[in-house]
């Protein structure tokens, strides 16, 4: 079978340096169909071990916490579609525990005054591939994204986040925190795309990215697209190792360089797994990641 | 009532005056082997020139164009005469060179800022070198500021251009690199030998003056260990309704702790297709710093790259690009770190104006054995009104864990408090915002030579007016 393109940049860009899109061969899967609308209990959690199709509602002024715990028995393929409605309130928290190929879209529409915050953790990539779509289309509405991501030995990991600012006053914010190990490869493109008419918009995103062995690969791409005049968007990227300053200091305190790095890993993660209101799941987490669990 | 800042378009009455051609002055349009052969007559080229010419042909034809960036569509390349014959020879007496190109280079300030400021100076109209001088005491120095071609034929310096022509722009690299590789004429040769500094600068200006012509010259430097040159390039064309291409090629060789200025202020006319290639590669402790005022073209790619390539090489790009009316300028730099403790830091601004497109892309790759380096990237724009649009499209590519490598982006407009913040210290409305354009020019400026920051200046123009009800 033949493969498809999938986190495709928006706007391509030299092509030797083989960011513009990947490919993948998704024809095998066949995705079961998972609804989640109201009435429902919330927090809604569900594990997802197998291909899956998740449709999401939140009507007007609703308030909505979907917890998805992904581990895939083999290969599988997630695509999640929101469609928040105007004044909802949607936190999403994604745990991609890995162990087999993973292909992720998650597309989001929101209303007026309608919010997203988003919450992903990547604890494996043995091969993931993942595409954040947010469409920002009523005025006033909110993406927040807080993901962060730990990578050893060969995992592979490609995310295409993608903020499309359509409606007047949104505003999208976008973190990203990576530890890499071993000879781990991630790829990180994120784009805010202004788009004309959706003035009194701002965007921003920040990547921090330690990598703590000489064979890892790091590739980030931050886009910024803009057609419009009345906007605010800025990008920061930190990539390497620790400054000497920090382990300079740490070290006077008596701590071993290693024992820097582990702290330092682990604090990186915490941000994003401290944003998980849920001891169960963080319980897994810190399973997974062979941390002690102490809430 | 209040009314909306207007910034206006570059004032490009300086560059747009031109002088008829005579038709037997061009060779056929398009571009094929017979074309190609005819050049190579011309120029009673070498035979393996003549090869490498009928190679890139090939490359080129089988070459797809670019799938990114700025569209090309307008260009056909089957209209564009890619060789114009001289009218004259290469000269070293200003004298000796024609009038109406005399007054064509003298009304660009070119002979004065030689006799002003200059070490030496090439004058390139449209496919030929027709002026070329080195003050004595900098070629008594050892430094060679020569045309290309007649180095090509000069047995000192023909074996140095056969071993370094186009191989650091492979005609692989790209379609236009192909294409240059084929047609190529005129453009200049430097050589600086060993510890010699070469304080004041040198410069070559092209000037693209028939329509629905090409200029592809190519510009080879090589700087010796410990040596320094600041060298100087400046481009303008006429305005034509045909479209017109550029397609140069510029190769610089920067040997071990030796430190290479490139200034370059590009005011090509708006029916001009820029598709320019850089690229320098930089040896132990070398240093190579690109300035880039990027102004004029219907549309642009320009992306000077630096290949640091020995222990402690660094580079900087500083670069400026102002896109308005029916613009779209693709600019940036490319940095590859291929050796330890490298480093490298860009910073450029870019403004967006009138329906203009201006796109910021860049490349920053870290390979494996560059440990220990550095890099730092930042980019500002700026939107002057709702029809343009700004882009940035960044990558950072990195293969080792001992580097530190940072990027920052900012995008908007000019904001209303910084306006309020002037106004309410006594500057009005129109003062304020030109004071911060003018600002948000001024890290670029500052680094052009003087005479160059005031011809930035002119170009832009930013002619503030308004009133406040």
């Amino acid at each position: 079978m033949g493969t498809t393109r999938l986190n495709i940049l928006p706007v391509p860009t030299f092509s030797k340096l083989g960011v513009n899109f990947v490919e993948r061969d998704i024809s095998k899967y066949e995705p079961q169909e998972l609804v989640i609308a109201p009435p429902y209990e919330n927090p809604v959690r569900a594990d997802v071990t197998g291909s899956t199709d998740i449709k999401l509602t939140a009507p007007e002024n609703s308030s909505l916490t979907v917890i998805l715990y992904i581990k895939p028995d083999s290969k599988l393929m997630l695509d999640t579609f929101l469609s928040a409605s105007a004044g909802s309130r949607v936190r999403l928290v994604q745990v991609f525990e890995g162990g087999g190929q993973t292909v992720s879209r998650l597309t989001s529409e929101l209303g007026e005054n309608a919010s997203l915050e988003l919450v992903q953790l990547y604890l494996r990539g043995e091969d993931t591939v993942s595409e954040i779509v947010t469409k920002l289309a009523g005025r006033g509405s909110a993406f927040s994204a807080e993901i962060g991501c730990r990578l050893s030995g060969s995992d592979k990991l490609d995310l295409n986040l993608i903020a499309e600012h359509t409606g007047r006053r949104t505003a999208s914010e976008i973190s990203l925190g990576s530890v890499l190990d071993g000879s781990a490869q991630k790829t990180f493109k994120g784009t805010i795309d202004f788009k004309n008419g959706c003035g009194g918009s701002k965007g921003s995103e920040h990547e921090d990215a330690l990598l703590m062995s000489e064979s890892v690969k790091n590739r980030t791409v931050p886009v910024i697209l803009c057609d419009e005049e009345d906007v605010e968007g800025s990008h920061g990227a930190t990539i390497g190792r620790l400054d000497e300053q920090h382990i300079f200091y740490l070290g006077s305190r008596g701590l071993s360089e290693e024992k820097i790095y582990e702290l330092m890993s682990r604090g990186k993660l915490l941000r994003t797994i401290n944003k998980i209101n849920d001891g169960a799941v963080k319980q897994r987490i810190f399973d997974a990641l062979g941390w002690e669990y102490d809430d | 009532m209040k009314q909306k800042t207007q910034v206006d378009d570059i004032d490009r009455s300086l560059y747009d005056f031109r002088f008829e051609e005579n038709e037997g002055d061009f060779l056929d349009s398009g571009i094929t082997p017979e074309i190609i052969n005819e050049i190579s007559d011309e120029k009673n080229d070498p035979d393996w020139m003549r090869q490498h010419r009928l190679r890139c042909l090939e490359v080129y034809r089988r070459t797809p164009m670019v799938s990114w960036g700025a569209s090309v569509e307008g260009l056909d390349i089957d209209n564009i005469v890619t060789y114009i014959r001289p009218k004259t020879r290469m000269n070293t007496d200003w004298e000796s060179v024609p009038d109406n190109i005399k007054e064509t280079f003298e009304r660009l300030g070119i002979p004065q800022a030689e006799r002003e400021s200059l070490a030496g100076v090439g004058a390139q109209y449209d496919s030929e070198l027709v002026y070329h001088n080195v003050r004595k005491e900098v070629a008594e120095s050892g430094v060679v500021y020569t045309d290309l071609e007649g180095a090509m034929h000069d047995p000192r310096y023909a074996e140095i251009i056969r071993s370094h022509f186009m191989k650091l722009v492979p005609p692989t690299d790209h379609k236009f690199a192909a294409l240059h590789g084929a047609v190529w004429s005129g453009g200049s040769f430097v050589y600086v030998p060993k510890n010699v500094h070469l304080e004041i600068p040198l410069q070559s200006y092209f000037r693209l003056n028939a329509k629905g012509a090409g200029q592809f010259e190519h510009t080879l430097i090589i700087l010796e260990e410990n040596s320094y040159l600041h060298f100087i390039e400046g481009c303008s064309a006429p305005k034509y309704y045909e479209a017109g291409l550029h397609a140069g090629c510029v190769e610089l060789y920067v040997g071990k702790g030796a430190a290479l200025r490139y200034s370059t202020i590009e005011n090509w006319s708006k029916n001009m297709y820029n598709l320019n290639t850089k690229r320098a590669i930089v040896q132990e402790n070398g240093r190579i710093e690109w300035v880039s005022g990027s102004f004029g073209s219907h549309v642009s790619y320009l992306y000077p790259m630096s290949i640091l390539n020995g222990r402690g090489a660094s580079a900087e790009f500083t670069g400026i690009t102002f896109a308005g009316e029916g613009q779209d300028l693709d600019t940036g730099a490319k940095i590859v770190h291929n050796a330890p403790d490298t480093s490298s830091y860009m910073n450029t601004k870019s403004i967006s104006k009138s329906g203009g497109k201006s796109t910021f892309r860049s490349a920053v790759q870290v390979n494996e054995n560059a440990c220990g380096s550095k890099s730092s990237v930042s980019c500002e724009s700026l939107m002057l009104d709702n029809i343009s649009r700004s882009d940035t499209v960044p990558v950072i590519d990195v293969k080792t864990d001992k580097c530190d490598v940072g990027h920052e982006a900012k995008i908007g407009r000019i904001s209303n408090e910084a306006i309020f913040y002037l106004t309410s210290r006594g500057l009005t409305e129109e003062e304020a915002r030109a004071m911060i354009v003018r600002g948000f020019a001024d890290n670029v400026s500052k680094e052009l030579p003087l005479e160059y920051a005031v011809e930035m200046n002119n170009l832009i123009k930013l002619e503030m007016h308004g009133s406040i009800g």
